[in-house]
């Protein structure tokens, strides 16, 4: 039948090892391999960002990246950033300042941010906006978004 | 659609025509062609495969050439369908002895496109036509050199060998983009280059007339 | 009127599930068996189908079936109506060609099926149709609104006379008399591109039949799950009781999400009963763009006659809709636009008159706005026209002709998509307007920052416009509240959700009257195994007509539940108290039942019960308004212009907003941010723009320009202002839209003003620096 590679990835802190056809979407793979469903897919054409999943700490769009890519790297997605009763808080800060109505694009601004959050820990609001230009939202207007990123930086600088 | 423009070769008018006039040299210029074949006089049918990041599939074309008035101008129209979409259109190509040697290629035609295509490749087309034609007139010029090589050595074996598909998508990327390839959702545009360019030179280029 | 929860920002209940990836959209759900949908779809916008050869592909691996037209025979027919024809019109006309579930024949859009593929995987059923082979007949397209009416035009329909798929006229006073009593005429055209709804997720659904139990089950991110379940049933000859439609999480509707009997869950319906497996089907972005509904095109030819001083005499808009090929959701943009014309001001005469026209584009059905705002726009640029040639300033000539406050209930004479005549319910525009001037700090711009600025070269600019949003609008909703034995409360309601916090503010209204904690409410929407009865999820009418249902029903439980627990308590009702979840002696409060015990006391397992009682604290309650809840506000912005680029930067925007009582304010102020994303779009970026051939050339959003957070106002001030609607209890209005509704008008006065030394004037939307470059050079030339 349909050839396939046999790759090894570590996706929130677990090993998993699969036979995956070659033009498996890492965003598939992720979602409908391996169940973890909490990334999103929105445009599969690597513009909204939906998707955004950390490759090796970096935010990288996963509808426009194959599963075979993955081989031998590290994975994160939204699952491995908190529990309804262990919020992240860059999480807890999204919830506090209103910053998800259907909660579609929300993961892949999660993701965006925890990279981002990482390297810039104190960002002005301008940075900001730049920061999550690459993440599409239709529903909150981005407004809420930033406040909540800022609410996250102070959140994560007193942890 | 529109396209329009020139190119000198280096060789005279006759040479040139003959050159258009083999099959193997059009489809060499043209990465992914599967057959091009005769099937009436001045009526061709092709089909080639094409690979465009997000857009891909195989093409048949069916081209007709027209007001033939040898070794000068003649009109050709394609038709080309395909699962990346449709394109169709009409281009009048003129060979004008420059009387030094060479030979000036004009050509300005008219082309309709749609599927996929169009939807999603829409803001590259007109820039990437453009630089696939300049591409494809490079490979020309190569090929043009090694049969005057050929024929001025005597021998039969024409000495030329055609870029691979890769070889011919990446060219027409270098060229056109530069520092833009850098940009990933550009380089997934830039896929899209083989394609516009195998269908503008299945108008342009596609002929023999009969003879 | 304000209990402990309604009026409050409380935290959305539903957020900790949602921002942990724990809850299920549509493609996030898996069932044994199941098997993926892929569509073929046509390349032409206009052609005959001479033959389809799928040969090829129902032998690839992994296809199970690949189905044509003729596969399906008699059930391919068009859908029924989404909305009703607009009988109620005087005069009104119309044509109803509703949408084909897959091309038989003849194609009509580029994007409209012809083929369906079903295969184990995705990818396979995406293989496969690139093996089909489509043998077409390519016709002239129809693109151009006005040339489609003329005589000779190919004809999208060919059993009709011509391309005209409706026409309406409705007028008040007479425009005649206007022209006779004004000092002056001034006449305008503009035009209004078509804008997707672009909702992050795509649309999709999936299907399972249960042959033993004979049950349908559909999972469909839907705005009206009860009209998708009787279209089903109906068209599959099953009881409505048969179809269970559930939506899961959805990631935005929008408004296209509202359409039913579409290709999908017409054949994936009929597939899923066929091959006996269950079916998904899930869009891809391109094909939401071209094949999913969007919104407009209209042409308006406008005249407005005013006094010297301002005052309008009478307006007339005579104007083009685009319906796209098929038109099953019949005139409600175009109502809704001539709705929205003249409900902020006072215009004693209105004629207005549209033709909607077929074209070989994607169908038309609302999108956010769904009209309104092209009659703010056609309303708002004609005062800016009147205004300049007046010598007045635009907030002069609006004060002047602001509906006053006392205006109230304002009857319109003109009918609207609910087929009623439109009346205002409340406002208080004055007010709003003035208080948006402050806001944005008006008269300190005009005088003194912009000159400054100015001076130094830079081209600043002001706009303000004022708006109002025809919400909540019947027919009806409903709602059932019931206590459980655990003293929790369910709500169900047949409305749907896409994230407009539903669940959050449901539970708010159900826990003022039962005094429970809001977090011991849980509310289920879109889920006809629940709930049976309903419309949609469309015209900002969720919190205002479902929401008010829930509040009757609720109302309905507290007076169960007081009655019952004054027998119990031996106290007069008067002297009870519903609070931390008991009933209590509000004097005497170690006098107690819970609620739960006493729900479980209301359905007792033996004995009798008086005649008449219903058992248990449960009650469903209806809600259907006269006419909608009128919302209202205005907005000011200040834009800066690149003099070379003409790029605009949105430096300051005000918005004032009065959507009566707000239920919760977070949400309120999140409703109308997302509205203004979709605004901004409208006004600058967002274009579908289709070629002269009908081939939509933007089907990506590389092309589509999506606003991101750069886009957005550097800031933004929310005004607010409560003039209750006297038409529900809690006196709300809706919001959903009205975020959207002025900003196109307000941008495109604020960058004349900003290159108000060329004169340039718009007549249109969608005004990107290209756009801009090319108007102001031919306003220097001309």
């Amino acid at each position: 039948m349909a050839q396939t590679v046999k790759i090894n990835v570590t996706v929130n802190g677990k090993q998993y090892e699969r036979e995956v056809e070659p033009r498996l979407l890492l965003s598939d793979f992720i979602r409908h391999d391996l169940g973890l469903t909490g990334t999103h897919v929105g445009c599969e054409h690597g513009l909204c960002g939906a998707c955004t999943v950390l490759m090796d700490g970096e935010a990288v769009r996963s509808c426009t990246i194959f599963a075979v890519q993955a081989d031998g790297h590290e994975i994160q997605t939204v699952e491995s950033l908190g529990t309804p009763d262990n919020l992240h808080p860059i999480q807890q800060a999204f919830i506090e300042k209103h910053a998800l109505q259907c909660g579609f694009c929300t993961p892949g601004f999660l993701m965006t941010l925890v990279d981002y959050l990482g390297d810039n820990p104190n960002p002005t609001e301008e940075e900001i906006r730049e920061a999550i230009d690459g993440n599409f939202c239709r529903c909150t207007g981005y407004f809420n978004i930033i406040e909540a990123v800022k609410l996250a930086a102070q959140k994560m600088a007193s942890h | 659609m529109k396209l329009e423009g020139e190119h000198v070769f280096n060789g005279p008018r006759e040479a040139v025509w003959e050159m258009f006039y083999d099959p193997e040299v059009l489809a060499s210029a043209l990465p992914g062609t599967q057959k091009l074949e005769m099937v009436a006089e001045n009526e061709y049918e092709g089909a080639m495969n094409v690979r465009i990041g997000p857009v891909s599939g195989s093409f048949t074309g069916k081209l007709v050439i027209s007001d033939v008035v040898e070794p000068e101008s003649c009109t050709l129209t394609v038709d080309g369908r395909g699962t990346p979409g449709f394109a169709k259109g009409v281009g009048r190509v003129q060979f004008i002895d420059q009387g030094d040697g060479t030979t000036l290629m004009k050509y300005e035609g008219e082309m309709n496109i749609g599927g996929a295509l169009a939807s999603v490749g829409q803001r590259m087309i007109d820039s990437v036509a453009k630089t696939m034609i300049r591409q494809a007139f490079e490979v020309l010029d190569k090929a043009l050199e090694a049969r005057l090589a050929a024929k001025a050595s005597g021998s039969e074996v024409v000495d030329f060998k055609p870029p691979s598909e890769t070889e011919f998508a990446a060219a027409v990327a270098k060229d056109m983009a530069g520092g833009l390839t850098k940009i990933p959702e550009v380089r997934l545009l830039m896929y899209i280059i083989p394609l516009v360019a195998v269908l503008v030179l299945l108008a342009v280029l596609f002929r023999g007339c009969s003879g | 009127m304000a209990g402990k929860y309604v009026h409050q920002s409380i935290l959305r209940l539903e957020d900790p599930e949602l921002i942990t990836g724990n809850v299920q959209f549509l493609d996030d759900i898996e069932l044994p068996g199941m098997l993926h949908a892929a569509f073929k779809r046509s390349d032409y916008a206009h052609a005959r189908i001479k033959s389809i050869d799928v040969s090829e592909a129902r032998k690839l691996p992994g296809v199970i079936g690949v189905y044509t037209a003729e596969d399906f025979g008699d059930y391919i027919k068009p859908g029924p109506l989404q909305v009703p024809p607009p009988t109620a019109i005087k005069g009104a006309t119309y044509v109803a060609r509703t949408t084909m579930p897959i091309a038989k024949d003849k194609v009509r859009f580029a994007g409209e099926p012809v083929a369906i593929v079903i295969a184990e995987s995705r990818y396979i059923a995406e293989d496969a149709c690139d093996l089909i082979y489509v043998d077409y007949e390519p016709l002239e397209a129809v693109v151009d609104l006005e040339k489609a009416l003329q005589p000779g035009s190919p004809l999208v329909h060919e059993d009709l006379p011509s391309n005209e798929a409706g026409h309406v006229r409705q007028e008040r006073g007479s425009w005649e008399e206007a022209v006779k009593e004004a000092d002056l005429v001034i006449k305008r055209k503009f035009f209004i591109n078509r804008n997707a709804g672009a909702a992050m997720e795509n649309r999709g659904i999936i299907v399972q039949w249960d042959k033993h139990a004979k049950q349908m089950t559909i999972w469909c991110g839907t705005q009206s799950v009860i009209a998708l379940r009787n279209q089903t049933a109906a068209r599959l000859g099953l009881f409505e009781s048969q179809v269970r439609v559930i939506t899961p999480n959805t990631g935005g509707g929008f408004g296209p999400k509202i359409n039913t009997s579409l290709p999908d869950d017409v054949l994936i319906t009929y597939l899923a009963m066929k091959l006996d497996r269950p079916i998904k089907w899930v869009e891809d972005r391109r094909e939401n763009f071209l094949a999913t509904t969007s919104e407009r095109d209209q042409v308006h030819y406008c005249e407005l006659a005013v006094k010297r001083d301002g005052t309008i005499v009478g307006l007339k808009d005579f104007f083009y809709h685009n319906t796209g090929a098929y038109n099953p959701y019949m005139m409600t943009v175009p109502l809704n636009s001539q709705t929205h014309t003249v409900t902020n001001y006072r215009v004693p005469n209105f004629l207005t008159e549209f033709y909607v026209v077929f074209t070989n584009q994607m169908i038309v059905t609302p999108v956010r706005g769904a009209g309104r705002q092209y009659g703010v726009f056609v309303m708002e640029r004609m005062l800016d026209a009147a205004a300049r040639e007046l010598g007045m300033s635009p907030v002069e000539i609006r004060r002047k002709n602001l509906l006053p406050a006392n205006a109230y209930p304002y009857y319109t004479s003109i009918i609207g998509q609910d087929f009623v005549e439109g009346v205002l319910d409340s406002g208080d525009y004055p007010t709003s307007f003035q208080k948006t001037l402050e806001l944005i700090e008006y008269d300190k711009f005009v005088n003194e920052v912009q000159p400054k600025l100015r001076a130094q070269g830079k081209k600043v600019g002001i706009g303000v416009a004022c708006f109002s949003e025809g919400t909540g609008v019947g027919p009806y909703e409903g709602a059932r509240v019931t206590v459980g034995g655990n003293g929790k409360v369910v709500v169900t309601t047949g409305y749907t959700s896409q994230g407009q916090a539903h669940y959050t503010t449901f539970a708010q209204i159900v826990a003022d009257q039962l005094g429970v904690d809001v977090k011991d409410v849980k509310v289920i929407t879109g889920d006809t195994g629940y709930f049976g009865w309903g419309a949609g999820t469309f015209a900002s009418r969720g919190i205002t007509v479902a929401g008010t249902a829930t509040h009757l029903a609720a109302q309905k439980v507290r007076q169960k539940a007081l009655k019952l627990a004054s027998k119990i308590l031996e106290a007069p009702e008067e002297e009870l108290e519903l609070a931390d979840g008991v009933v209590r002696v509000a004097d005497i409060p170690s006098k107690f039942i819970s609620l739960g015990d006493l729900a479980n006391l209301a359905n007792p397992m033996r004995g009798t019960m008086e005649p008449g009682a219903e058992p248990g604290l449960e009650a469903v309650a209806y809600y259907g308004p006269p006419y909608g809840a009128t919302g209202a506000g205005a907005v000011g912005l200040i834009i800066e212009v690149d003099p070379e680029t003409m790029q605009v930067s949105l430096e300051k925007m005000a918005f004032v907003h009065d959507c009566g009582t707000p239920v919760n304010p977070m949400v309120v102020d999140g409703q109308i941010h997302g509205g203004i994303q979709m605004g901004i779009g409208d006004a600058f970026y967002e274009e579908l723009i289709y070629d002269e051939n009908g081939q939509l050339v933007t089907a990506s959003f590389m092309d589509y320009l999506f606003p991101q957070a750069t886009d957005m106002p550097k800031k933004l001030v929310l005004g607010h202002m409560e003039t209750p609607s006297p038409l529900n209890p809690l006196g709300i209005k809706g919001v959903g839209e009205a975020g959207a509704i002025p900003i196109p008008s307000v941008f495109v006065q604020a960058v004349e003003n900003a290159l108000q030394e060329t004169g340039v004037e718009f007549d249109r939307d969608t005004l990107s620096p290209s756009r801009i470059f090319t108007y102001v050079q031919q306003a220097k030339g001309a």
